[in-house]
C-alpha cells in the first residue's frame, strides 16, 4: 500500500492505496462519486473520462499510484442544477442526451476543450470528442451542443 | 395546430440527471454488506458437464457460496420458450454459465471462479445452420423441435411458375449477414435483494421489467408477487435487454445466502452473455419483365438462432414478411428458417429481423436495373409501394405510402451520380 495525496473537485484526500488500483475504482468505490463510469475498462470509450491536471484521460487505465500531487475534476465537480456549465445547459437545451452512460465523459471532453480554446472549428470539436463514444446515435447533437456552448461563452 | 405539446419543443427531464453525472445505472447503487457475484462461463460451444469442483474457490478467505445447476429450484428462462438454463449442466454455446461464485469482494470473486474446476465431456458442435437444418443432425432441443429447425413461415402469393414464363431477366444471388453486438455503452449490472417482507426486490437496467419479474419469480419457485423488478437507468438496449441476463442469477445468490447481492459484466463478460444479431443466409432469386416490373421472386432466408430460441421465431417472421422490401411483386414464395446451432444466442436487434433482408432485395433492384439498362431510381420508382398495393402476405395497403414522393424528392439529388454507375 502506497499514501497518495491528490485532489479531486477542490477537496483534497490523502488515501492509503493499492499501487495497481485503478483511479476509476478509487472514485467510484473509495470517494463514491458515481458518475464516472466504466463502459468497456480498456480505454475505448471514453465513458470513465476524468481531467487529470488540464488533460482529459480515460480514468480506467490511470493508476492510483500515478495521480499523487495531481488535481482532478470529475462530473460532480461541473456545475449544478443551480448553475449548469455552459456545455451542460447546451447538451440539454440541443436534446444531446440520450441514455446518458456517456454524457459525463461528453461533457468533461467538451468542457476541457472550450477551457483551452473557446473557439474551436467544427474539426477541433470532432477530435476532442474522438475519444469518447456514444451508441445511441447521438453524435450530430453532441457537436452541435459543443458549438452551441463555444456560441454562448462568445458573448 | 399548436398545442404545449404538439409543435413545441420539450426538453427531456432526465437530460439534468445525466449532465451532473447524478442518474443512477445498475453499477452506481450499493447497499451495506453486500457480495459479489462473478459467473463462470463455459469456454466450449457443445459440451456436457461431468462435474464441478468448487473445493480450492471454497477454501479462498471471503466466499460465501459457489452455485451450480442443481441450485436453481426451475432451471429455465427464455423470452418466448425457457429453453435457457440459469446455469447450465448441459452446454449449447460458448459463454453459458455453469456456475456463480458469490464473496465479501469483487476481486475475491473473480479469484475464486478462477479456482473452480469444471471437468466437461465436450461434444462435436455445429456451427453452420445449413448443416444443422438437416433432418439427420440431432437437435439441440428435442423438447421443443425434433430437428434444429425452430421455426419455419412460408409465404406464397400467386404462381412462381407464371412469374418465371413472364420474366425477361433473371437475377439470382446469395447474400451473407453477420452476427452484431448491440454494444450497449452500459455493461449489464445488478443488485438484488430479500426485502423485510422476504420479497425479492431486483434493481437492474432492462427493457423488459415485467417480463423480468415473471422470469425470476418462475425460477426462484416464488410468487410473482413476491417479486420486485426496479428498473434504474438503462444506459443503451437496442434489444439486447429484452433477456434475461444477470438477473436471476444475482437474485439466486441473493436468496441462497440471505445477503444482498452486486453483480457487473466485464465488457468482455457482456459480450459473451447477451444475444446478437441473427446473421442470416439468403438466397434471392428475381424475376423482372422487359418494362422494369417486377414479376417473380422466390426468397429462402436462413437465420442463425444459436444456441437459444429467444426471439428468433418473430425475428425470422419479420424477415419473410419484409422479404419483397418496398416492391409489389405479384408472384412469390417465401421460406424463412430459424435454425438452432452452438453459436451465441440470436434475438432483438433494432430492425428485429427487418434489416437483414435489405441488402438482398436492394442489391437484387441494382443489379436487375443494370440487366434491365434502366437506373436504380426507374427500377424503383416502377415497382414501389402505393396506396392499393397488396403485398406478399395479402395485405392491401390503404393509406400513408409515401415512398413514390419521396424517391421524386430526393431524385434530384442523386440521380446523375447513379446514372454514372
Amino acid at each position: 500500500m502506497i499514501t497518495i495525496e491528490f485532489s479531486v473537485n477542490d477537496k483534497t484526500y490523502v488515501l492509503e492505496v493499492d499501487p495497481r488500483e485503478r483511479l476509476l475504482d478509487v472514485l467510484r468505490n473509495r470517494l463514491g462519486l458515481m458518475g464516472t463510469k466504466e463502459g468497456c475498462g480498456e480505454g475505448e470509450c471514453g465513458a470513465c473520462t476524468v481531467i487529470l491536471d488540464g488533460k482529459t484521460v480515460n480514468s480506467c487505465l490511470i493508476l492510483a499510484g500515478q495521480v499523487h500531487n495531481s488535481v482532478i475534476t470529475t462530473i460532480e465537480g461541473v456545475g449544478n442544477r443551480q448553475s449548469p456549465h455552459p456545455v451542460q445547459k447546451a447538451f440539454v437545451e440541443v436534446g444531446a442526451v440520450q441514455c446518458g452512460f456517456c454524457t459525463p465523459g461528453m461533457v468533461l471532453s467538451a468542457k476541457n476543450l472550450l477551457d483551452k480554446n473557446p473557439h474551436p472549428s467544427d474539426e477541433e470539436i470532432g477530435v476532442a470528442l474522438s475519444g469518447n463514444l456514444c451508441r445511441c446515435t447521438g453524435y450530430d447533437k453532441i457537436l452541435r451542443a459543443v458549438k452551441l456552448a463555444a456560441e454562448e461563452g462568445k458573448q | 395546430m399548436k398545442t404545449d405539446v404538439v409543435g413545441s419543443r420539450v426538453l427531456r427531464e432526465d437530460s439534468w440527471g445525466k449532465v451532473f453525472g447524478q442518474t443512477k445505472f445498475p453499477a452506481d447503487v450499493n447497499l451495506p454488506n453486500q457480495l459479489y457475484g462473478v459467473v463462470v462461463r463455459s469456454p466450449h460451444p457443445h459440451a456436457r458437464i461431468l462435474s464441478i469442483n468448487s473445493e480450492e474457490a471454497m477454501k479462498l478467505a471471503g466466499v460465501a457460496a459457489v452455485l451450480t445447476a442443481k441450485d436453481v429450484p426451475h432451471n429455465s428462462h427464455g423470452v418466448l420458450f425457457r429453453d435457457q438454463p440459469v446455469i447450465a449442466d448441459y452446454v449449447r454455446m460458448v459463454g453459458d454459465p455453469v456456475a456463480v461464485v458469490g464473496a465479501e469482494t469483487m476481486e475475491i470473486a473473480r479469484e475464486a471462479a478462477e479456482r473452480i474446476r469444471v471437468d466437461y465431456e465436450i461434444l462435436p458442435p455445429i456451427f453452420d445452420p445449413e448443416e444443422a437444418m438437416k433432418p439427420e443432425v440431432p437437435s439441440l432441443h428435442p423438447e421443443l423441435q425434433p430437428t434444429n429447425v425452430l421455426y419455419h413461415l412460408p409465404i406464397r402469393r400467386g404462381s412462381l411458375e407464371e412469374g418465371w414464363v413472364k420474366s425477361d431477366v433473371v437475377v439470382e444471388q446469395v447474400y451473407k449477414t453477420p452476427h452484431v453486438d448491440h454494444a450497449f455503452l452500459q455493461p449489464e449490472a445488478v443488485l438484488a435483494y430479500l426485502d423485510e417482507r422476504g420479497h425479492m426486490v431486483v434493481q437492474t437496467a432492462t427493457q423488459y421489467a415485467h417480463y423480468d419479474r415473471g422470469e425470476i419469480a418462475h425460477a426462484l419457485g416464488f410468487r410473482y408477487s413476491q417479486v420486485q423488478v426496479k428498473t434504474l437507468a438503462v444506459g443503451g438496449a437496442f434489444g439486447g435487454r429484452e433477456d434475461i441476463s444477470l438477473q436471476i442469477i444475482a437474485a439466486l445468490l441473493a436468496l441462497k445466502t440471505q445477503r444482498a447481492v452486486k453483480m457487473e459484466n466485464t465488457r468482455e463478460e457482456s459480450f459473451y452473455s447477451h444475444s446478437k444479431r441473427h446473421p442470416m443466409t439468403m438466397y434471392y432469386k428475381t424475376g423482372a419483365a422487359r418494362d422494369g416490373k417486377l414479376v417473380a421472386l422466390q426468397a429462402k432466408i436462413i437465420g442463425d438462432a444459436g444456441a437459444y430460441a429467444s426471439w428468433s421465431v418473430n425475428v425470422l417472421r419479420k424477415s419473410a414478411v419484409h422479404a419483397t422490401g418496398p416492391y409489389a411483386i405479384p408472384n412469390v414464395e417465401i421460406d424463412s428458417f430459424a435454425v438452432f446451432t452452438n453459436n451465441p444466442f440470436t434475438g432483438a436487434m433494432r430492425g428485429f429481423g427487418a434489416a437483414q433482408t435489405v441488402l438482398a432485395y436492394e442489391s437484387q433492384m441494382d443489379l436487375l436495373a443494370k440487366k434491365l439498362g434502366i437506373s436504380p431510381l426507374e427500377i424503383r420508382l416502377r415497382n414501389c409501394f402505393q396506396v392499393g398495393s397488396i403485398t406478399a402476405t395479402g395485405q392491401e395497403l390503404t393509406s400513408s405510402v409515401p415512398l413514390d414522393q419521396c424517391l421524386a424528392k430526393i431524385a434530384p439529388y442523386f440521380r446523375s451520380e447513379v446514372e454514372t454507375l
